[in-house]
């Protein structure tokens, strides 16, 4: 390090592959600046509400007037929760624009969304891989799934993925330990699907970022179910409990909180990045970070924001516009539908223990085996559980008093329910850009976002429906009930595309390792990158992307590629 | 998830409406009592207690007056509450002690338990069969009101809990198949 503002690389984003890309570089032997446009989040200590109990939040779980009106789009889903209200983005101070409705969920603090993640972790297959290049949606994937598979199996073994092995083709298998176990109720359902489609479809244990077993300094699930609040045994993986202390331990790392990262800077001679402009969120005051290299994960829409508000005379609608692909193909999984019902028997038993996960159905849809006509291309995934119903179950022939109380403590039936995760296609229409008429708190111009779900994910819907509820019906659950809320791009929490991968620098904006083509020492690993959705939750994939692109970016300096 | 299964469960014990809320979905929307023009007093509070009291009864584990349900159903609805339902609510508790001197000729907190569960099981159907055919513009009944606040505040209350439950905040173990008997305290 020749000063204190240069370094071997620069890695803007602290979230899940922000974290990656620090753990990576610094073991790796660079030396890494992480820029977080975040206050500090610290392990353990800042997990202010995870040892509380319920009597102790004045409002058990409602959120307050003043927080109803600085997060007016985390109120449109279910995460308006007055335990983690700190996490999420002050929304009047870093607006957006919706050309189309568009539900972006954020967390501007150090570690990102990695603390506040589903933790799903499955690996892309080849149909996913070769999905653009089969139905002609999109641009081909630059690499395959053997490409991938070293990169998650390194990186499964380090984040700790609990899980089964499965040998199915659409979910290859991973490195996994013990599973969190289904119920006796789901696995007689399970039993009942695989009998009725005859080993086509199956329900299988979720595979999960919990680890079941103690790793590195962390200790293994306690099944509290409170992940969100940040977990004090280290039983998920986040950036705090697992990338950042390996990073630390390099002695390779330094850590900027309250860092916007503006702009990157570009040596139009060298056509390379030569650092990055921070703005200091608590001091208005801008600083300049020079790098060899510049891993931008700074999450999928804001990386995106960062590549248009490089722009230079030579890029003008951005750095990695020059395909014109820059800030399209904005992606996400469509969900907000399912299907519920109840299970008769099991009275039996009970569940101990709250678990952080529940089931996963597989796709079945226009796969090997599917036997059905489908008037959709892709497919879709499940997620569920089965529980005993509580105390807050209608109890019809009861209204009040001792009866009613006792009633209320015993347990009440058997009851399944599971949501559809659908892929959403890489159109070109659907686009994030800068609102230049519109200044955050910092003075800076906000994205707007224009993106819907068409024909294809509105025909998926029905079919999500449907199927579910044939398979429920088939394992004899009853009284099915069905819904379907509908979905604005960005509920998902799966935002993905803007700068996508491809083989051709006409139409893409990042070689197959991740590279910018118009800048090849800026690395975008985040969701940002992606050319195509599946209907995986795409985490995993990400931190693939990030391992994989860190080891090319370091072997590419040391033949002074870069 | 774990707030998605709460509303889930108290919409299904009283009906399928979450009244107020919006106040778990889309957070509170009135925070100043003052404005709403209504606020509680201690009498109100005692009231509310014994409304609570009847719903869910001390019997071998604590009674809702124990767990402070009358003081938890006014910060809700102060801090949760649409204005809205915060007069329904108001207007409700008058409409408690009259309908109790029209059933018992005596305001609520003079009646004998017997009778006050007499009229709040009455009250409590009328509640579910407004609720079935009420138009969406038209208030929701203050009964279901205060039987959902009840539910909620004394079941996430210490002695609600601890005392009907077995509630661990650390299990440390999943068991999927934990035998079970009527009677055996349910792990939450």
């Amino acid at each position: 390090m020749a000063d204190n503002n240069t370094f071997d690389a620069i890695v803007v984003g602290s979230g899940i592959s922000g974290g990656w890309a620090a753990k990576e570089l610094c073991e790796k032997g660079l030396k890494v600046l992480m820029l977080e446009r975040g206050g500090p989040y610290e392990h353990i200590k800042d997990y202010k509400t995870a040892n509380k109990d319920p009597w102790e939040f004045t409002h058990r779980g409602a959120t307050t007037a003043q927080q109803k009106k600085d997060y007016p789009v985390i109120h449109r889903g279910w995460a308006a929760y007055d335990r983690i209200m700190d996490a999420w983005v002050n929304e009047i101070e870093s607006p957006y624009t919706e050309i189309k409705p568009f539900t972006w969920w954020r967390v501007y603090r150090m570690g990102g969304r990695s603390t506040l993640w589903g933790r799903q972790s499955y690996r892309w297959s080849d149909t996913d891989f070769e999905a653009n290049a089969k139905d002609g949606h999109g641009v081909d994937w630059p690499i395959r799934y053997n490409d991938l598979a070293p990169w998650y199996d390194h990186v499964e073994k380090f984040a700790g993925i609990s899980g089964s092995l499965e040998g199915l083709p659409q979910l290859p298998d991973g490195k996994f330990m013990p599973p969190i176990p289904l119920n006796m109720v789901e696995k007689d359902v399970a039993e009942k699907i695989k009998n009725f489609y005859k080993g086509q479809r199956h329900m299988i244990h979720s595979r999960t970022a919990n680890i079941t077993e103690p790793l590195n300094e962390r200790t293994n699930c306690q099944f509290r179910n409170r992940c969100w609040e940040g977990c004090p045994f280290g039983g998920y993986f986040s950036t705090q409990s697992s990338t950042l202390p390996a990073a630390m331990k390099t002695n390779n790392l330094t850590v900027r909180p309250l860092s916007i990262v503006t702009k990157i800077l570009y040596d139009k001679d060298k056509k390379k990045a030569t650092g990055v402009e921070v703005l200091d969120a608590s001091d208005n005051k801008t600083y300049e970070f020079k790098s060899k290299i510049v891993f931008v994960c700074a999450s999928t829409l804001n990386s995106t924001w960062l590549l248009f508000n490089s722009a230079t005379d030579v890029f003008p609608e951005g750095l990695g516009s020059s395909s014109g692909e820059l800030g399209h193909n904005v992606m996400d999984h469509h969900y907000n539908l399912g299907v519920s019902g109840e299970i008769e028997g099991f009275t039996d038993i009970e569940e101990q223990g709250r678990r952080p996960c529940g089931f996963y159905i597989p796709r079945f849809a226009n796969f090997i085996g599917d036997t059905k006509k489908r008037d959709f291309v892709r497919g879709f995934g499940y997620q569920g559980s089965a529980s005993r119903t509580g105390w807050g179950r209608e109890i019809a022939e009861l209204n009040v008093g001792s009866e009613f109380k006792d009633a209320l403590c015993e347990p009440g039936k058997w009851r399944m329910g599971a949501t559809g995760f659908g892929e959403i296609l890489p159109y070109h229409e659907n686009k994030i850009y800068l609102d230049k008429n519109r200044k955050d708190k910092w003075g800076l111009p906000v994205l707007a976002m224009d993106a819907e779900i068409k024909d294809n994910e509105m025909k998926m819907r029905v079919a999500i429906k449907e199927e579910l509820k044939e398979m429920l019906d088939a394992a004899g659950v009853k009284n099915l009930s069905t819904y379907d809320s509908g979905h604005a791009i960005g509920h998902g929490i799966h935002e993905m595309g803007t700068a996508r991968m491809g083989k051709d620098p006409k139409t893409s904006v990042l070689n197959k390792h991740n590279q910018v083509w118009d800048a090849m020492n800026v690395f975008v690993t985040d969701g940002a990158c992606m050319a195509s959705a599946s209907c995986v939750n795409p985490s995993l994939t990400y931190m693939a992307y990030t391992a994989r692109a860190a080891d090319h970016a370091v072997n590419e300096l040391k033949k002074q590629n870069l | 998830m774990e707030r998605r299964e709460l509303l889930k469960m108290v919409a299904l014990a009283t009906g399928g409406v979450v009244i107020g809320g919006e106040f778990f979905l889309a957070g509170c929307k009135s925070k100043d009592a003052e404005v709403a023009g209504t606020v509680f007093s201690a009498d109100n509070i005692a009231f509310l207690d014994e409304v609570a009291e009847t719903i869910i009864p001390k019997t071998t584990t604590a009674g809702a007056k124990e767990a402070e349900v009358g003081k938890f159903m006014t910060v809700m609805v102060n801090d949760c509450y649409e204005e809205a339902d915060q007069k329904t609510f108001h207007e409700g508790m008058k409409k408690l002690d009259e309908a109790c001197n029209k059933m018992h000729g005596h305001s609520f907190m003079k009646a004998e338990p017997a009778h006050r569960k007499e009229l709040l099981t009455s009250l409590d159907k009328e509640a579910k069969e407004y609720m079935k055919t009420k138009k969406k513009e038209d208030p929701n009944h203050y009964f279901l009101m205060m039987k959902q606040l009840t539910l909620m505040g004394y079941f996430t209350s210490k002695p609600g809990l601890e005392q009907n439950f077995n509630y661990q905040q650390v299990p440390g173990k999943y068991d999927g198949a934990v035998p079970y008997k009527k009677g055996d305290k349910l792990f939450v």
